[in-house]
């Protein structure tokens, strides 16, 4: 990668950090965003659509409710998408998963390490605006903003360093997992069903619509590729 | 008659872009305090003029707080509104003020823990996730950010309104039935979508490889429904994200054993 590519990288680790969280909350940081934004910097967006698609499965049912911690899936799937783009993909699809999951691990913590920090910061805001500095909040906000992006640039290099150096290690080793990009597809497929009936599946109008989804796209889909055998 | 106070819509919009910030100073002892004590700050400045009035008040409000980041914007309207009356100096309503705060964040974090985490953002993904591994191209990115943000955004733009215009009669708005009925059909839509991935994974797994592929596919189905499952009683699930990996270790060695490639 040219030095051009690791800068747009750095600026979405920035983006994807302070979107997961801190700032809007817009779902840039999702991987099914995240994955074809690391592809089209990488010159590979059909990968990152792909694999953004993977991990979007993966991550589907991990809710950001109250105060709990969770692993970073945006960061994920940018390191996952960045193997992917350097002839990883599913040559390597075990390596690659793992290596992104353990980005996301990194994101959890890096995520820990700000709000940590923020506690510091937040405790000065409150004997700053006592004092009568009413303008302390608003810098507060923004160094912390400032401080997330720093953090979420150099957990996206860092990690993609790191699985790009692991990478060159396992290619082509009985280590690397290589498997079929239509067995992945399954697999994600397999991944998403189990996250939507832990979540959906509530009500009796619930596994209503569960049914009319299995009948309607299964009918389509074996009409389709009855079509496309004949 | 009472005379119900104004504000500006120039401030409205100030604060509700304000409250893209709510969670910049997230911390384990104020949680949202400080973003929402500065989302508030321009109402603030309006209604106090006197500066050691406004440092007070500002500190009330850097307090704890924690709430959904787009549903928290009618927690704003309500406190601008409410702060009329400490301006006006009605007693007793600085307490009322930290009370109604404390219901609404509990109230405002349930509905937007039903309506957007669990309902409208996995069921966009379900729909936008499955129709990439299909073969769809980038659209299908960009058509998730524009139909996820269409919602959270028209919210956290017309919350600080509805806030405001309701004050202490919040509740009206929270019973409105459009909150019920978009997580419902959230979930009606995540449910028809987890039906589609299954009934899609079968045939896809058929046409590729015949029976022995669609049997891996409900082989994975089974394989990841029973880590989800808590092992033992009370006990912990696998996390999704392990038990996946586990899965693609496991496809693998299935890939390589079949290519005679295994050790």
């Amino acid at each position: 990668m040219g030095l051009q590519e690791w800068l747009l990288l750095a600026a979405l680790g920035a983006l994807v950090f302070l979107d997961a969280w801190p700032v809007g909350q817009t779902m840039l940081s999702r991987p099914i965003v995240v994955g074809p934004l690391a592809g089209a910097v990488l010159g590979t967006p059909a990968e990152g659509v792909f694999w953004g698609a993977v991990f979007e499965a993966v991550y589907l049912g991990v809710l950001p409710v109250g105060a709990a911690r969770y692993p970073d899936a945006g960061l994920a799937a940018l390191v996952g998408t960045v193997v992917a783009s350097h002839g990883g993909g599913e040559e390597t699809a075990a390596y690659l998963v793992g290596v992104a999951l353990a980005a996301g691990l990194l994101g959890d913590w890096t995520s820990g390490f700000q709000r940590r920090w923020n506690g510091r910061a937040a405790a000065a805001v409150r004997s700053r605006v006592a004092a009568g500095d009413l303008g302390a909040p608003g810098r507060a906000i923004a160094v912390a903003v400032v401080r997330g992006a720093l953090i979420g640039a150099a957990a996206a290099v860092g990690s993609a360093t790191v699985a790009l150096a692991g990478l060159e290690l396992v290619e082509g080793t009985v280590w690397a997992g290589p498997t079929s990009r239509s067995v992945l597809r399954l697999a994600a497929l397999a991944a998403m069903v189990v996250t939507a009936g832990r979540l959906f599946l509530e009500r009796r109008s619930d596994r209503l619509a569960w049914t009319a989804g299995l009948v309607v796209a299964g009918g389509l889909a074996s009409w389709a590729s009855a079509g496309m055998g004949s | 008659m009472t005379v119900v106070p104004r504000q500006g819509s120039r401030e409205r919009r100030v604060v509700a872009l304000r409250s893209v910030f709510l969670q910049s100073v997230w911390n384990y002892e104020t949680l949202q305090g400080v973003g929402f004590a500065w989302a508030v700050l321009p109402g603030l400045r309006r209604l106090h003029p006197d500066p050691a009035k406004l440092a007070q008040r500002l500190l009330a409000h850097l307090e704890l707080f924690n709430s959904n980041p787009y549903l928290s914007t009618i927690a704003m309207g309500v406190v601008l509104r409410l702060e009329h009356e400490v301006a006006r100096g009605v007693a007793g309503a600085e307490r009322r003020v930290a009370r109604l705060v404390g219901v609404l964040r509990g109230t405002l974090g349930a509905l937007g823990d039903e309506l957007i985490w669990a309902g409208w953002r996995p069921a966009l993904g379900a729909a936008a996730a499955t129709a990439a591994l299909l073969g769809g191209g980038v659209w299908t990115a960009g058509a998730y950010w524009l139909f996820y943000n269409a919602l959270t955004q028209a919210i956290r733009l017309r919350g600080v309104t509805a806030g405001f215009a309701s004050g202490a009669g919040i509740a009206r708005v929270l019973q409105d039935p459009f909150w019920r009925r978009t997580a419902a059909a959230a979930r009606l839509g995540g449910a028809a979508v987890g039906g589609a991935a299954l009934a899609l994974g079968v045939v896809l797994g058929h046409s590729g490889g015949g029976w022995r592929e669609a049997g891996i596919f409900l082989g994975s189905v089974a394989l990841l429904g029973l880590a989800a499952r808590p092992l033992g009683s009370g006990g912990r699930r696998l996390s999704p994200a392990l038990a996946f990996l586990a899965l693609v270790i496991l496809l693998s060695a299935l890939t390589q054993a079949r290519a005679g490639t295994a050790p």
